[in-house]
């Protein structure tokens, strides 16, 4: 065993140096380099298309509209019926009526609103909201939320949290406001 | 008919040929030459090596806390796939089937039951093996390598908890993932809401994200690829790592330390085989008093629009989501644990410190031990401040303060440097107070050649806060209580991060000086901004909303 190593090593040391190629001629090793890359592309390529496939094309997502009733029907204050279903509130103020995303703007989850205190506060951080939706204390980055709203022809209002506004002056105007008379 | 000697029929068996075909070797006859011979030729014991040192085999050594912790991967692996054969990931029906496992499976409950408490043992198991590990040195030349693959498996057993409890589909489930997930939509440039996420195109329905929930909310296919990641890539992911980890640990051979010089090694079979099924067998038994005794906690099914209130992480996320009140999402939920995760790796690359490998060496590795631990105490005052000190709303509570008594809203935040209107000083000024303190505390221990006068410079320091506290008291700026929690943050901070690094670290070289004192600045940094919020309602010290930098 130990000769025949011996021997396959003293023909290694004796094998001619490879030869350089003529100009315009692929060596051997050029050849190598060539396919190993060509490889090492499929496999990047592949691993694109890998990721791309996390990536879906169709999603079974509930609609962002929903019909929240005629606008005569809410009083001054928040309105917290459409809560459980929408995610939602209706908020009614002396000089109109706006619908606010529940969602807390710093890591998504839903405050609740506290009448005597004026606030809504969020359970998983700490964030506290005015009634406008501005941030008074905890880690939110930007006010909550605006969701458009218009009205339909009966009268119903129509909100879509798929269109939103979080600062003023665009929060403060329609379709983000819906100025109304004194309740 | 005689009732054959049981040894001599443990002997026919061992020596019969269906048993010597079935394990490898010649004839037994129980020498210390077939124990060996046992051990490298069986598939199941081969990681061993034949023999060990003595101190390897000590429990006060090891504690025993790697073999624990891969032995709760197996349980955890057996009940786990018990629990499959009842458990369809479907949003209508998931809950109903933890249900089910619960009243109407024989053993479900408490196979349920196991699941959740070894899944917690092991977390505690994990973190404790890391503990050792650091103190007895081990992670030095040549195990660095499988430290770093020992700080990924961590990071996977944390992953294997999140992607767990999603799958209950309780309340807890959906909400920690909706936190979680959107912390992930909070990653600079990948994520929608993170740092020139804009900036790369990143919309709600194209970010990582999107990728993790496979969707734009937590819904079916979220919890679709939350069960393949828990049940099946995951683990497979933690098998083949884990592979690797006990491979290099046989290659580089057990840390243990020599109690002297020519000391003769233990065989490993029985000694070390003996106490490692002793181990498990204990483990199990615990583990199946636990979940017989205390069930594993279930809230009502999940509620896309209502979080409940307070709603808190399991307890070993609840140090990340106590972070992610004093910083933005980026910084609390990707920068933070990213350094923590990357500056463990990088420690055995960063001590030069030979001394101390195989044993417990509190004298002789003052400043790797101190910073270790300080981190780790750290994340555990986070998860306390967390789990005993927050009521309704995230509000502070006190531990014997009544969740349902009156409690006064948090008083308005405000915010040091930024712009105009929403902060009280000029950025400018900011990017100048806060880069001269950060290049200060990282620059400033090197540069001073001789060893500072620890304890007197600490009481100095100490004198100036309570004089400067005091006069706030005296104007009726500050109270007693805000005075005592700067005292503490203050003096933890000039301990910590210039007393300590200026005695044992200043002779380093500069590039592993200027990492390892990056990671002891940002680390201080947390306490301070704690210190601004709590005591002093700061939101941000420097606010630059233009490139969403907040600290």
């Amino acid at each position: 065993m130990s000769e025949a190593t011996e021997k396959s090593t003293a023909a290694h040391a004796a094998a001619p140096a490879p030869k350089t190629a003529a100009p315009g001629q692929m060596t051997r090793g050029d050849f190598l380099w060539a396919g190993w890359s060509m490889l090492a592309a499929f496999f990047a390529a592949s691993a694109a298309a890998g990721a791309r496939y996390l990536f879906p094309n169709v999603t079974y997502e509930p609609s962002q509209i929903f019909n929240a009733g005629p606008v005569s029907g809410y009083d001054l204050g928040v309105s917290t019926k459409w809560l459980n279903e929408h995610r939602v509130w209706i908020v009614r103020t002396e000089t109109g009526l706006y619908a606010l995303w529940a969602r807390c703007t710093h890591l998504g989850c839903t405050p609740n609103w506290f009448p005597d205190q004026n606030r809504f506060k969020c359970p998983c951080h700490g964030s506290n909201y005015t009634l406008a939706g501005d941030v008074i204390a905890g880690p939110a980055p930007i006010p909550l939320w605006r969701a458009k709203i218009t009205v339909a022809s009966t009268g119903d209002l129509i909100v879509d949290k798929g269109v939103l506004a979080d600062q003023p002056p665009k929060r403060d105007q329609p379709p983000f406001f819906l100025p109304l008379a004194s309740a | 008919m005689p009732i054959p000697d049981i040894e001599t029929l443990k002997k026919e068996v061992i020596d019969s040929p269906v048993w010597r075909a079935v394990f490898r070797g010649g004839v037994w006859a129980d020498t210390p030459r077939d124990r060996q011979a046992h051990i490298s030729g069986n598939v199941w014991l081969h990681l061993h090596p034949a023999k060990v040192r003595p101190r390897a085999l000590k429990w006060t050594y090891t504690w025993g806390l790697g073999g624990l912790a891969f032995a709760l991967f197996l349980l955890l692996a057996l009940s786990g796939v018990s629990l499959m054969f009842y458990y369809r990931p479907v949003p209508g029906l998931a809950f109903r089937d933890i249900k089910d496992l619960e009243y109407a499976v024989t053993l479900g409950k408490l196979l349920r039951n196991m699941h959740r408490w070894a899944a917690q043992a092991m977390v505690v198991a994990v973190i404790a093996h890391m503990v050792r590990v650091f103190l007895t040195g081990a992670y030095k030349r040549p195990r660095e390598f499988n430290w770093g693959i020992g700080v990924l498996l961590l990071t996977l057993t944390l992953f294997l908890s999140f992607t767990g409890y999603l799958l209950p589909w309780d309340q807890l489930a959906i909400w920690a993932v909706t936190v979680g997930t959107n912390m992930a939509g909070a990653t600079p440039f990948l994520g929608n809401a993170g740092p020139f996420g804009g900036l790369m195109g990143m919309h709600i329905n194209n970010d990582v994200r999107f990728t993790m929930l496979g969707g734009t909310v937590v819904g079916g296919s979220a919890l679709l690829r939350f069960y393949v990641l828990h049940c099946i890539a995951v683990p497979l992911l933690v098998g083949i790592l884990l592979i690797l980890h006990f491979w290099r640990v046989r290659k580089d051979s057990f840390s243990a330390a020599p109690y002297s010089a020519n000391e003769p090694k233990v065989d490993v079979w029985p000694n070390l085989v003996k106490r490692e099924y002793l181990a498990a067998v204990g483990l199990v038994i615990f583990i199946m008093v636990w979940a017989l005794l205390q069930n594993a906690p279930l809230e009502i099914m999940a509620n896309p629009n209502v979080t409940m209130n307070p709603a808190k992480a399991p307890w070993y996320f609840v140090g990340l989501q106590e972070m992610l009140v004093y910083f933005d999402p980026w910084i609390a939920g990707v920068l933070l644990p990213g350094m923590i995760a990357a500056g463990l790796i990088m420690v055995p690359y960063l001590d030069t410190n030979p001394k101390g490998v195989g044993y417990y060496a509190w004298g002789e590795r003052p400043f790797a031990n101190t910073m270790f631990l300080l981190g780790v105490t750290m994340w555990f005052t986070l998860i306390t401040i967390g789990e005993f000190f927050r009521g309704p709303s995230y509000a502070w509570y006190w531990p014997w303060e009544s969740w349902y008594g009156f409690k006064p809203a948090p008083p308005p935040t405000w915010s040091v440097f930024g712009p105009h209107g929403a902060a009280v000083l000029p950025i400018a000024l900011g990017v100048a107070v806060l880069g001269a303190l950060f290049t200060g505390g990282i620059f400033l221990p090197k540069l001073i050649q001789r060893e500072l006068p620890g304890k007197k410079l600490l009481l100095g320091f100490l004198a100036l806060v309570a004089l400067v506290g005091l006069g706030g008291m005296a104007a009726h700026k500050l109270t007693g209580l805000q005075v005592g929690f700067l005292l503490f943050f203050c003096g933890m901070v000039f301990q910590f991060g210039f007393i300590m690094p200026q005695r044992h670290i200043r002779r380093l070289d500069w590039a592993r000086y200027l990492v390892t004192m990056t990671l002891v600045v940002c680390m201080m940094g947390v306490w301070l901004k704690m210190c601004a919020r709590l005591c002093f309602n700061i939101k941000y010290v420097l606010t630059v909303p233009a490139v969403s930098m907040n600290i």
